[in-house]
């Protein structure tokens, strides 16, 4: 009984104390929220927590059209779609070689395309931005997407050859048997078992993609080009005092990541969990 | 026979990592030995380099403001450990084993983690804002006094920002330490049971020990990043006031391309790396012995 109780007891305490968190967790999705729907007689008459008086739906349109934000995503989109699966499918051609073809020093490579992970993006900066100069690199999508390829590799190499180390080799030898090339078996047989290492991949490295601010903001200056991050930066600069319009555009640049992540939830949760074993 | 395919399917290993290769050392390592040579230059990196030798890195010595990054990254790595860390475990616990709700907290916490560091900042920004942010605003309708400008204040400005930087990047240390803990058998924990063990002992004498090399893993990504903070200080202070918040990358950003003064931005990412290594050295070693370890299996 006692110990029934005690757990009891537990249980509530662990509501409570994950409630509260939850509460902090909520304050600054409620804040923007809030905020992009107030007009701006709102701010001024009212206080920061009563209710807006109605829904400012222009503090929306002007964002999407007059601060650019529509544009800024469907250039970021234009990025993403190119340089997801063409890095997945890169860095699987690695992992494909790195976990089952002959290689002398296999460690050693894994170490080598690892590397990249970890070293800051500021050592690779300033030569990147003199190359660009000189080869008219400098605000073209073909730029960035490259640079990002390059960046993406040590962690989409880490994940999936995590995978496919755990995919028998004997799948291989049959492939082989029956007469299939060692590109067939990587296209047909190990790459659609490695689906779900690549399906987590993809959705992850996306949002990576979508978010990046430090490359895009050394290689896109014409607003034209502009991803979402950057885009939101200059957004910052031209209407820093404007919180309704600001954390509207805000607010359109979350939504899209938020349909994304509600519709894979799973993949993030378990999905990340399982891909880094 | 035998040793004619290994040859073939050696040359075929070459032949995959190809195209990744290329890119990868034209992004990477390329760039790398690059930006050592530019260290050790004066000028804009457009026109005349001048070689200077080693003159940008003992330059480095009596800049304050050089010092002062340095010690802000250093504080900075000191709060990811000391709280990001223990925090994401204590979340990873709590939602551990199933219980109704457990979805929506996971996905609560981990939600920040998706959206763009530019617009976190610009989200917090506004939460500090000392006349009208919703912190005052609260101060203000409970009827206290105490007024704190947050990141406009030396004082309190870095700890404002990590605190931001905390809601946001708590998710993904989070997973690890969720995975790490679906990792330990059950099986041991039942064994403690049986030895009389309690849930706290339980939970250090044998989970924690368990859990070695999610340790290792979420140390490391976590000094790693912390290491390389930028996206945050530079969307929410731009590392003032007064440089109070500047960190190694905001202020190699900001003498390479504000000030332009290439070759000393340079240097001091290269002394980025270096203080790096002192982490990625031996995480590589085990991360390599353990791969190693695993083949001969």
């Amino acid at each position: 009984m006692n110990a029934k109780v005690k757990k009891r007891v537990f249980a509530i305490l662990k509501y409570v104390i994950l409630i509260l968190l939850a509460v902090i967790w909520l304050i600054p999705i409620f804040t923007l929220v809030f905020t992009a729907v107030k007009s701006k007689q709102d701010f001024f008459t009212g206080n920061l927590l009563s209710l807006p008086s109605h829904i400012e739906w222009s503090n929306f349109t002007n964002a999407m059209t007059k601060g650019r934000m529509f544009k800024y995503m469907k250039n970021d989109l234009i990025i993403s779609i190119l340089k997801v699966p063409l890095g997945i499918f890169l860095s699987a051609m690695v992992s494909f070689a790195l976990t089952r073809l002959h290689l002398k020093n296999r460690t050693g490579w894994l170490v080598f395309f690892l590397v990249g992970m970890m070293l800051p993006m500021q050592i690779a900066l300033v030569p990147i931005s003199i190359i660009y100069n000189k080869l008219h690199l400098i605000n073209t999508y073909f730029g960035l997407f490259y640079v990002y390829i390059g960046f993406g590799i040590s962690f989409m190499v880490l994940v999936t050859q995590g995978f496919m180390k755990s995919i028998p080799k004997a799948i291989d030898e049959a492939a082989y048997i029956d007469g299939a090339s060692k590109w067939q078996t990587f296209v047909s047989v190990i790459l659609p078992i490695s689906k779900p290492a690549l399906a987590t991949l993809f959705i992850t490295d996306f949002l990576a993609t979508w978010n990046e601010y430090l490359l895009a903001s050394v290689i896109i200056n014409d607003n034209d080009l502009k991803t979402v991050p950057v885009g939101l930066m200059t957004f910052v600069g031209e209407h820093g005092t404007d919180y309704g319009y600001l954390c509207a555009g805000v607010l359109v640049a979350v939504i899209p990541v938020m349909v994304v992540y509600l519709i894979f939830q799973n993949y993030f949760v378990e999905g990340m969990a399982g891909a880094v074993k | 026979m035998k040793k004619k395919h290994k040859e073939e399917s050696s040359r075929s290993a070459y032949l995959f990592m190809l195209p990744a290769l290329i890119i990868y050392l034209s992004v990477i390592v390329f760039p790398i030995f690059y930006s050592l040579y530019i260290s050790f230059h004066s000028g804009t990196g457009i026109g005349m380099m001048k070689f200077v030798g080693l003159q940008n890195y003992v330059a480095m010595g009596s800049d304050p403001v050089f010092w002062q990054s340095l010690v802000h990254t250093l504080i900075w790595i000191a709060l990811t450990v000391c709280i990001t860390m223990p925090v994401s475990l204590l979340f990873a616990v709590l939602l551990n084993k199933y219980m109704p709700g457990r979805t929506f907290f996971r996905g609560l916490f981990y939600f920040p983690s998706i959206i763009a560091i530019v617009a976190v900042g610009i989200i917090w920004r506004w939460i500090y804002n000392p006349q009208l942010g919703i912190i005052n605003s609260f101060l203000k309708l409970i009827g206290s006094s105490y007024r704190q400008t947050w990141i406009a204040k030396p004082d309190t400005v870095l700890i404002a920002v990590f605190f931001a930087s905390l809601w946001q990047g708590i998710g993904q240390p989070m997973i690890l330490f969720l995975a790490g803990l679906q990792s330990v058998d059950p099986q041991t924990l039942e064994a403690a049971d049986i030895d009389g063990a309690n849930g706290v002992q339980k939970f250090f004498r044998v989970t924690i020990p368990l859990m070695k090399d999610t340790f290792v893993m979420v140390l490391c990504t976590l000094v790693i990043s912390a290491m390389k903070v930028y996206d945050i200080v530079k969307a929410l202070t731009d590392g003032g006031p007064n440089n109070a918040s500047q960190m190694l990358a905001t202020y190699m950003y900001n003498q390479t391309f504000a000030y332009n003064n290439v070759g000393y931005g340079t240097a001091i990412a290269i002394v980025m790396v270096l203080i790096m290594m002192i982490v990625i050295v031996p995480y590589l070693i085990f991360t390599a012995r353990e791969n190693d370890g695993r083949k001969a299996k």
